[in-house]
């Protein structure tokens, strides 16, 4: 029941910014705290997980959290309700200046809440074909929302990525077809053949070149949502473009999302081939990813873009973690954890930047410190963090995830990867001190609300604990998730 | 029905899928491109009662019925509308010339033959040699996305994409479970309303649905 009320609630987000139930302020204040409670749930069910192992729902484990889900479930609603509570804050629409502005704000509550509504049923479901329907769903709900500023560079953001999204997504289904199609042959038809728990089971019997094949089919499919190079080529362009909730929303959890799709299938693969394939193809992704991100990091000049070629850089991280049996697996999903946090935070605050200087380009902000001496702090600290320095989360989780990698034998593939991150590391560091410091430009008004930010507190949190130690509950359920996805 | 007469009406049928997703490749009239999706989708209808028939499975029915309303009735009709709302009819340039883009598409088709063999090798089905040519639909439909420009003739690609795909699971499966088959339904109506949404904006924001014409964004 836990696990419904958990799904209802961005459901019910989304009903009410129908015209008529409620005014636009309350729409938000709704969708902030149904976002917030969809938090708290998942939390609860977390601990359910750490005490009974699996929370399901329905006939034959039709919904089904596990530790690996639990973890994500984490990620999104987390994510989400930082996202959704800091964009309501403000008595700014999300479209503010243009005709219809209530109009926009409606269906951008709506979107909204269906965005995150499909996220949880992905990660919650046991049927892949259905967890292929939520993923592809997601594609539909956020396309809109990048759109919504209606600018050209939105327009063509958005198109592109409807059209890839799309087309990577359905050359993922075509590997959940081959799996089927690969049960049906070696065990017989039964209807529940596409459940993870069935297929995970039977996996040793599954015939291995189709298995090899529907795995490259996945791979390439999720990927494309995963931001993973080469199909990351949607990504900067739609994470700049989409309103900052839905940036923060994009690269914070939907990536995270794809990628926990990719496992699930690992784990199947896994059983009937061993690890070697998956764990070959994934390093392989992960390195041309990171030395992708690496390259063009440098060359941007728009810091929202900045950003989302960040987030490529840190799927990359990701996707080489669960490439590196337990312990990696372990580091990627804290990774995954604290990259939301850092960048679902740097996000909201680039938004702030672009509302008040009018601009994403890197060279026309300067002197944010004087400006936003709050904004410009908390971003300074998001970037820091995204760069993996301590004390933030993310600087162990890489550490976790370069010991991994040692521990598994594979120096010369960490010896590449550090090499691409110190390439990343002075990039970063440039732009954001030119940001940073400086004298802003005439007529930038000074000033801003600390209460404003008050959201992001949670954010800061996260970072700042997870940089400390990993609390007993959440290691536990890190463990959790790592037995499952590397036995 | 003769076991061996309805595979090879089987092959026939998804042989027909491919050549009509081909003759997108040599026509340039987008009101073409439409009808010959429509087409495609009808001759799928066509293989999904086959083996409905031939299996004695009421649910390939339903799943007949709802590829005929949606991918034969009513995508087409929303396609026909926006093709003539934007006043677009031809395919001008496409970034592959016509002669190219057929030499790829046999070549496309060659590889899936390679792509599907542990497929087939795999499968003890009278339909398994349709197989290979439903994957070669897909890949000429991401072909089709690649090499055209016209936002319209992208989202006839992805259909045909998405036919390749549907004839696959009928082939290779006999249909994935209704719920899955029914989301899959959902999610293709749902995005080609969005992405005709798109088109109409494009068209008013640049004045044309070539998509070449879309480049602030680069790296």
């Amino acid at each position: 029941m836990l696990l419904v009320a958990l799904l209802a609630c961005p459901l019910l987000a989304a009903a009410l910014a129908v015209p008529g139930i409620l005014t636009r302020a309350s729409v938000a204040r709704a969708g902030a705290a149904l976002s917030g409670l969809a938090f708290l749930l998942s939390i609860v069910l977390a601990g359910r997980v750490l005490a009974g192992g699996v929370v399901s729902f329905g006939p034959e484990e039709f919904l089904r959290v596990d530790g690996l889900s639990a973890v994500l479930l984490l990620v999104v609603t987390g994510v989400g309700f930082v996202a959704l509570w800091f964009g309501e804050g403000g008595a700014r629409p999300p479209a503010a200046g243009t005709e219809g502005g209530a109009e926009t704000g409606r269906r951008y509550h709506a979107l909204a809440g269906l965005f995150l509504f499909t996220m949880l049923l992905a990660v919650t479901v046991n049927n892949v074909g259905v967890m292929w329907v939520a993923i592809e769903a997601t594609t539909i709900a956020t396309a809109f929302l990048i759109g919504l500023h209606r600018s050209k560079a939105a327009l063509e953001a958005s198109w592109k990525y409807i059209l890839i999204g799309s087309v990577g997504i359905a050359l993922a289904f075509v590997g959940t077809v081959l799996a089927y199609f690969n049960f049906v042959q070696r065990v017989g038809s039964t209807p529940y053949a596409l459940h993870w728990t069935v297929l995970s089971r039977v996996a040793v019997l599954l015939d291995p070149d189709v298995t090899r094949l529907a795995f490259v089919f996945v791979l390439v499919g999720y990927g494309t949502k995963a931001g993973l190079a080469p199909m990351h080529t949607w990504l900067p362009d739609a994470h700049s473009e989409a309103p900052a909730p839905i940036s923060a929303m994009m690269s914070g959890s939907l990536l995270a999302v794809a990628l926990y799709a990719i496992l699930r299938f690992k784990v199947v693969v896994d059983a009937c081939l061993g690890t070697s394939f998956t764990d070959r193809m994934l390093i392989l992704t992960a390195l041309v990813t990171l030395a992708v991100a690496a390259l063009l990091l440098t060359r941007q000049a728009n810091y929202k873009r900045l950003l989302a070629y960040s987030s490529v850089e840190h799927m990359g991280l990701m996707c080489l973690g669960s490439a590196l049996g337990a312990p990696g697996v372990i580091a990627a999903l804290l990774h995954a954890l604290t990259h939301a946090a850092a960048k679902s935070m740097a996000f909201l605050l680039a938004g702030e930047i672009r509302d008040r200087y009018g601009t994403a380009s890197l060279a026309s902000v300067r002197g944010l410190l004087r400006a936003m001496p709050w904004t410009g702090a908390l971003f300074a600290a998001g970037i820091l963090a995204l760069l993996g320095l301590p004390p933030a989360g993310l600087f162990l989780s890489e550490m976790m995830l370069l010991r991994a990698g040692f521990t598994a034998g594979r120096p010369w593939v960490m010896g590449m990867v550090l090499a691409l991150l110190v390439l990343i590391f002075p990039a970063l560091l440039t732009h954001l001190n030119r940001m940073l410091y400086g004298e802003p430009p005439e007529g930038t008004p000074r000033g801003d609300h600390p209460r404003r930010l008050m959201p992001l507190g949670l954010n800061l949190a996260v970072l700042l604990v997870l940089g400390l130690w990993i609390p007993g509950p959440l290691a536990r359920l890190l463990w959790r998730a790592a037995e499952i996805v590397a036995p | 029905m003769a076991p061996a007469l309805f595979s090879r009406l089987v092959t026939l049928a998804s042989s027909l899928v491919l050549l009509s997703g081909l003759a997108v490749l040599w026509r340039h009239s987008l009101a073409a491109y439409i009808r010959t999706f429509a087409r495609q989708s009808f001759l799928i209808v066509l293989a999904i009662l086959l083996i409905a028939a031939q299996e004695r499975d009421v649910r390939l029915c339903v799943v007949a019925a709802l590829v005929l309303v949606i991918k034969v009735v009513l995508i087409p009709r929303v396609l026909h509308r926006v093709q003539r709302h934007v006043a677009a009819d031809f395919e001008i340039h496409p970034y592959v010339n016509t002669p190219l883009s057929l030499v790829i598409a046999g070549a496309l088709t060659l590889m899936s033959y390679a792509v599907a063999a542990p497929v087939v090798s795999l499968a003890d089905l009278p339909t398994r040699g349709g197989i290979p040519l439903a994957l070669a639909t897909v890949f000429v439909g991401l072909f089709i996305i690649i090499s055209r420009r016209s936002a319209l003739s992208q989202i006839i690609g992805f259909l045909i994409l998405e036919n390749g795909i549907a004839l696959l699971a009928v082939l290779a499966t006999f249909g994935v479970p209704l719920i899955v088959e029914l989301g899959v339904f959902l999610d293709v109506l749902l995005g080609v309303l969005v992405m005709q949404v798109f088109v109409y904006r494009i068209r008013e924001t640049f004045d044309t649905i070539d998509v070449d014409r879309m480049k602030d964004l680069r790296h």
